[in-house]
């Protein structure tokens, strides 16, 4: 599969839509819905065997009928009508389709997905699905996904590409994304993968300038060697942040059901995604807290990590979390060290973790942060900001923010707390910059960060040319 | 590649290769083994403990254990090989384990035990085992695995990922060794791809190098 053809289910300028109606409660209504709601600026097709107008527009009867180039079918009937529809649409010249309807392959009808297969290949329609969301392009405004807007929030847009086997798993983070301050470039559910797969997939997203990184759930790969191949020129420009579902025995016959992928052992993967730079998530929420600092941040030169803090018992914590995740303390230089003392209170102590006391204020986060963005010997800043304290105001955020934007070094920050946090955690997110709930999600983080750094430092000479990535 | 049925799609139990044809394969890629050769008598056995200590091992589709069942001498010179000779044959006919061979093998430098390993992964192909040797293998899973081919940077990185790294090679000599027999290891099942399963299991770290003094193949 050419991955430029890929490119018609993103950025399509004409989209028929099977199964359109007028009925609410039908997959084929919302999908038409969403694309109006989005806003989308191409020629929309409803076609309904039985409806004059859907949603204010001419219907078509059949795909056949339109008359006019179609890009993009989008497939929203059950499997059975599914494959005459494809097979209308190849006869009718339309370029790609994306089917979101399930009882394919995952319910054991082989037969289904092999016909799917063969009318792709009869008619060279590049098709996604089946049982799949399908896609969504912030920037060109399509959005094929059955779910209501309303119920789901959407993400700004940005330089993350995410991409789910599963619908399910694929619609809950996306909900959770634009919660956490990322912005999306591309969503894509892709289902079975009767014919585009994971390997089509990522070698169209590694030529999409709007991706920068991609965050990945998958249950299992179609291509083994071919997909190896592919990540491993892929992550010398760009991470990937990887969770595959199915790693025990028990999770991978549910998998197997579930999306029909091919098994091979848990063992292999994990060696795969080693191997060859994949961010390995354990879960979900290792997929999110990864996704943000790689976003944001550029790559590490070590794993020297200064913390300043303005909590004392949260820097112990945070101590303690680098070492057990491999990181090291920052040993500052004499000159920083001699610089803090003229700044700070006598009643600090001048070492690391840089506990600046509860009463620090913006003044007393600026002074550090300007002495600590410059010393040679700090690879990565871990600034705990507790909103609690008296100090800690909305001046705090807006000075951190300042710094980050100043800074090369790879810098999140670590904010716990309720109501008063959360809305500067939000600001600081926005402006690009990583918070955390915790020390240890934050460590976590930073040294998935680190192994891959490392990872391009070490083999850049051997799989490509290790170019710098854009921030 | 795994032989199927081709009506039933299901994989044929998978034989071990008899040990002189996976020595000698082993040998064809670099892989330092201990000489050894098949005894048929007692006197054959004196003949090849004349200038090394030996081990003597019963070979047997039904001995995969070597140790555990009992089936094997270490030691042995001159003056007790004959001796051993004659006992594990009255052992090997009483456990039942005929047809069986008697290999005599010259004893390795003492030294620090490792596994190497390969086996074949229905995605991704041929995959590659490093870890410490002997029952550790077993109680602490310190291994790291690979995908074949491996490079050199694949096979440092096995090695630096283990618990046991400087336990399995404390010197840069030794280092190089693992290394280099890695990717001996790794081309080896890469051109023979109906190697379903491999195991160097020990391999023996010692002051010379390594030797693999168990070379077993499952096709």
């Amino acid at each position: 599969m050419d991955y430029r053809k890929i490119d018609l289910l993103f950025k399509p300028k004409s989209v028929a839509i099977i199964g359109a109606s007028e009925n609410p409660d039908k997959v084929g209504h919302v999908i038409m819905q969403n694309y109006i709601d989005v806003g989308f600026s191409g020629m929309i097709y409803p076609i309904n065997r039985d409806a004059e107008r859907v949603l204010g527009r001419k219907a078509y009867k059949n795909v056949k009928d339109v008359g006019a180039k179609v890009d993009l079918a989008v497939i929203a009937i059950p499997a059975e009508g599914a494959i005459r529809a494809l097979e209308d649409c190849g006869k009718a010249g339309v370029r790609s389709a994306i089917v979101v309807a399930s009882g394919f392959a995952e319910i054991g009808r082989d037969d289904l997905q092999k016909s799917l297969v063969k009318v792709s290949e009869k008619y060279g329609m590049p098709i996604l699905g089946p049982n799949c969301l399908g896609v969504m392009d912030m920037r060109s405004r399509v959005d094929t996904m059955f779910l209501p807007t309303f119920k789901l929030d959407k993400p700004k847009i940005g330089g993350v590409a995410f991409v789910s086997q599963s619908g399910a798993v694929g619609s809950t983070v996306l909900d959770m994304i634009s919660h956490e301050g990322f912005g999306l470039s591309k969503f894509i559910s892709y289902g079975n993968a009767a014919v585009i797969d994971e390997v089509d997939l990522l070698e169209y997203l590694m030529h999409d300038d709007d991706t920068k990184i991609v965050l990945f759930y998958m249950e299992g790969v179609k291509r083994g060697r071919e997909f190896i191949d592919t990540v491993k020129r892929f992550t010398q420009t760009k991470p990937i942040i990887i969770a595959k579902g199915g790693i025990t025995q028990e999770g991978s016959k549910a998998a197997q059901s579930h999306t029909a992928s091919l098994a091979g052992s848990a063992t292999a993967y994990e060696a795969v995604f080693r191997q060859f730079g994949l961010v390995h998530a354990r879960d979900i929420d290792d997929l999110l807290s990864f996704g943000k600092i790689f976003e944001t941040e550029g790559l590490s030169p070590g794993k020297r990590v200064a913390i300043i803090t303005n909590g004392g018992g949260t820097g112990v914590l945070a101590t303690d979390a680098l070492y057990s995740n491999g990181l090291v303390q920052a040993d500052l230089s004499e000159d920083s060290a001699k610089a803090l003392r003229k700044v700070m209170p006598s009643i600090v102590n001048v070492r690391m973790p840089l506990d600046m006391g509860g009463d620090a204020d913006d003044k007393r986060f600026a002074a550090a942060m300007d002495i600590i963005t410059k010393d040679k010997n700090a690879d990565m800043i871990m600034v705990i900001a507790l909103f609690q304290t008296p100090g800690a105001d909305s001046r705090v955020a807006a000075t951190l923010i300042h710094y980050k934007s100043n800074t090369d070094k790879p810098m999140v920050v670590v904010s716990p707390g309720g109501n008063y946090a959360q809305v500067h955690n939000q600001m600081m997110e926005s402006s690009g910059l990583p918070v955390y709930e915790s020390p240890s999600a934050a460590a976590r983080a930073m040294k998935a960060l680190l192994d891959y750094s490392n990872y391009i430092r070490d083999t850049c000479g051997i799989y490509g040319k290790g170019q710098k990535r854009q921030k | 590649m795994p032989k199927q049925n081709a009506k039933t799609g299901e994989e044929k139990p998978a034989q071990l290769l008899e040990y002189s044809k996976a020595a000698s394969l082993a040998a064809r890629y670099g892989i330092s083994i201990p000489r050894a050769e098949y005894v048929r008598s007692k006197e054959d056995a004196e003949r090849f403990a004349s200038e090394k200590k030996i081990a003597l091992k019963v070979i047997s589709d039904k001995a995969l254990h070597k140790s555990k069942s009992g089936v094997i001498e270490i030691g042995l010179d001159r003056s007790s090989a004959g001796k051993a000779y004659l006992s594990l044959n009255a052992k090997a006919l009483k456990a039942r384990l005929s047809p069986f061979k008697i290999l005599a093998q010259e004893m390795a430098e003492p030294g620090t035990e490792i596994i190497i390993g390969a086996n074949t992964d229905a995605q991704f192909g041929k995959l590659i085992l490093l870890g410490l040797g002997g029952i550790y293998v077993e109680v602490f899973k310190d291994v790291s695995v690979r995908t074949c081919p491996i490079n050199d940077y694949d096979a440092e990185s096995m090695l630096r990922e283990l618990k046991a790294r400087s336990i399995i090679a404390p010197d840069k000599r030794s280092e190089k060794a693992v290394i280099s027999l890695l990717r001996k290891v790794s081309e080896m099942v890469v051109a023979n791809e109906w190697i379903r399963e491999l195991d160097l299991n020990p391999v023996i770290m010692h002051k010379k190098g390594y030797s693999a003094v168990d070379v077993r193949i499952m096709v």
